[in-house]
């Protein structure tokens, strides 16, 4: 009975080693994973990509024209050189505040 | 041999008897009669209970890009009682711990039995300390909050305190959500520090923080900021501020105030940068305000559309002489000319025949005097005198925007009501929150009002268009699509209220797009730009951002609207 005493005694000792070893692992585990995510966060932001591609000798185009294929929305469908025209019947030249600055 | 006297042996006797009595009442009293307080003391020496920290939850954008987020970290501890060796101690601990030799020495001879000597410590580091073994040192389990993106949003963001407590922005908004709730281990430990078997060992294990999902979408709010970097360089602006935001449900999409901050080291910012200006600093809107005057006239009915008015260049106005930003001779001016052309007289003129009374409810009905409830710290109700106190110059400068004051936030929300067919929707940073579990709890859909029916919006959006297309915001096209939007140049009150500041003025543009079905409102604000004029400094501005969150957004042309009845020439 003694031994049999110890032995559960030893046992139960094993056990709540291993359960304490595989919770501090769990727990790197997750620090680990929680590292991670804050690495592939800063890798992956605008600006660190933004400044890699700039090191690198690309740049946005000065002047940007987005094209729509054909069908793609409901007007201009080819569009983006068209320069905006009215379509008011009241387009009459004259003389009047068309040269002023904006306020 | 004699044997020893009975009396000594009697003495030994009643001596060992005392002494047995002595022995057996004292266990009686630690075994019977103390028991119980000593049986608490051994306990109390070795259990121990430590607070196990609430993992904070992370603020994502809207597509859970991660803009903050908390990783574990120690903070390092000395026992200046325990610690024999200071300089040898503080050798070793400096590159660590990136603070220097003298002052870890005058840390380590200090009194007391608690200092720090670093905060929030990241892992790495902290598990080679550990492993020096130094007397007197130790770490204590907490957690960094990191900003991935460095800058990008750090003013809606904000940032938390090195006790882990928001202080500015969503950070300290959402504080009670972010947080979690704490937990703690209670368990018996032996001298060496070792779990007891079969000992006491419970847990009451913390509960994470939920994760705040904003609106922001992480790559347009990037656009956002280079463009208003780009604008305020070029312009030598004191500083600007841009927001773009989803008119269908009034979601902000971008909002940022120059000069920003970096909240990973937010220490070494100016705390004038931690301010998110575009809700909590209030602005006068200038001539983006007549968008109100005309949405109010057309809903009242106060002028045809078609009709003509007489627009000289200046006019008295009580003790005043009000004028147009540039000379010009007696013009005849529809309601479109006056908006498109950005009559400061002409708006006056209509504000004549609206009335007071119906401009201050339309004012309101369209948001300003009221915070908007966006839900973020410290949002400012912008500022707007309540009827009974106009002056008899209110009616007039109020037409054009000046003698009130809004919120960059205000003023799109303006807009966005006029892009949603006349109904305002109440603005919204966060989308909702992420719970431990992972699922999106999102917020209720936020409250709308009709303000103006959607024919007037259909109108004032007309307007816009011919502002943009042949008024003061030419600056602002953009080659495929037609953009509504309207210029701004506001004088600056003085700080004490006693007037304007001489030849200083804040420029606006604010628009959206497509004008037949518009997806996105932008406004672009500078503050004393080279070029003066929102339609010279601050169109520009829009227009870069407005391509970016074409591209971003995968806008699509729309419908063209017509412009609006006008008696000046167009093209």
């Amino acid at each position: 009975m003694v031994f049999g005493i110890v032995v559960v005694n030893v046992l139960l000792a094993q056990t709540s080693f291993r359960i304490g070893e595989a919770e501090r692992h769990l727990e790197e585990l997750s620090e680990d994973h929680l590292e991670l995510v804050r690495e592939q966060a800063t890798l992956s932001a605008p600006g660190r990509i933004s400044a890699w591609a700039s090191r690198h000798g690309m740049r946005l185009p000065d002047d940007i024209r987005i094209l729509h294929a054909p069908g793609s929305g409901p007007g201009e469908p080819t569009g983006a050189d068209t320069p905006s025209s009215s379509t008011d019947p009241n387009g009459t030249k004259g003389s009047g505040a068309k040269g002023d600055p904006p306020t | 041999m004699s044997r020893p006297p009975a009396g000594r042996l009697v003495a030994l006797f009643a001596l060992m008897a005392f002494a047995f009595g002595a022995i057996s009442v004292r266990l009686m009293v630690l075994q019977v009669s103390q028991a119980k307080e000593l049986q608490d003391r051994g306990f109390d020496q070795r259990v121990r209970t430590i607070d196990l920290p609430a993992q904070r939850g992370q603020i994502l954008d809207r597509n859970g890009a991660r803009l903050a987020l908390s990783t574990p970290a120690d903070d390092v501890y000395a026992d200046p009682q325990l610690v024999d060796d200071p300089w040898g101690t503080a050798t070793r601990l400096s590159p660590l711990l990136d603070v220097g030799v003298p002052d870890l020495v005058h840390a380590m001879t200090s009194d007391g039995t608690f200092v720090y000597l670093a905060r929030q410590l990241g892992r790495d580091a902290s598990d080679r300390i550990q492993r020096l073994d130094l007397p007197g040192i130790g770490l204590l389990p907490t957690s960094r909050r990191s900003y991935p993106a460095g800058p990008l949003a750090s003013q809606v963001l904000g940032f938390v305190g090195t006790d882990g407590v928001g202080l500015t922005g969503l950070e300290l908004g959402y504080q009670d959500v972010l947080a979690g709730t704490p937990g703690e281990r209670t368990h018996e430990l032996g001298l060496s520090g070792q779990a007891i078997v079969g000992g006491v060992d419970e847990e009451r294990a913390p509960i994470a923080g939920a994760s705040v999902v904003t609106t922001i979408d992480r790559d347009l709010q990037f656009q956002a900021q280079a463009a208003l970097e780009q604008a305020v360089m070029e312009q030598g602006a004191r500083g600007g501020t841009v927001i773009v935001m989803d008119p269908r449900n009034a979601e902000v999409l971008a909002m940022v105030s120059y000069p920003w901050f970096d909240p990973n080291t937010f220490e070494d910012a100016p705390s004038s940068t931690f301010r998110n200006r575009a809700v909590t600093d209030a602005y006068e809107p200038g001539s983006t305000n007549k968008v109100i005057t005309a949405a109010a006239a057309i809903q009242e009915r106060a002028i045809p559309l078609g009709m003509r008015l007489l627009v000289p260049w200046t006019m008295p106005v009580g003790d005043y002489v009000i004028h147009d930003s540039h000379s010009h001779g007696i013009m005849q001016m529809t309601l479109g000319d006056i908006v498109a052309e950005s009559s400061n007289i002409g708006a006056v003129k209509v504000a004549d025949r609206l009335g007071a009374s119906a401009l201050a409810t339309y004012l309101a009905r369209f948001g300003l005097g009221h915070a908007t409830g966006v839900g973020f710290p410290g949002e400012s109700n912008g500022i707007m005198l309540p009827l009974d106190q106009w002056s008899d110059t209110s009616l007039a400068t109020m037409a054009y925007g000046q003698g009130i004051a809004a919120t960059p936030l205000q003023m799109v929300s303006v807009y966005s009501t006029i892009a949603n067919d006349g109904r305002w929707v109440q603005p919204t940073l966060v989308r909702g929150t992420v719970g431990p579990d992972g699922t999106l709890d999102e917020h209720a859909a936020a409250p709308t009002r009709r303000v103006v029916s959607a024919e007037t919006a259909r109108m004032v959006t007309q307007m816009l268009a011919y502002a943009v297309e042949d008024g003061t915001g030419t600056n602002a096209q953009i080659l495929g699509y037609q953009v509504a939007g309207k210029t701004g140049t506001a004088r600056i009150p003085t700080g004490d209220g006693s007037g304007y500041l001489e030849g200083q003025y804040i420029a606006s543009f604010i628009g959206y797009l497509p004008a037949g079905d518009p997806s996105v409102v932008v406004a672009a604000i500078l503050d004393r730009p080279a070029a003066v004029y929102g339609g010279l400094a601050a169109a520009p501005l829009f227009k870069r951002v407005a391509l970016a969150a074409i591209a971003r957004l995968g806008i699509a042309p729309a419908d063209r609207v017509p412009l609006p009845p006008h008696a000046l020439p167009v093209g």
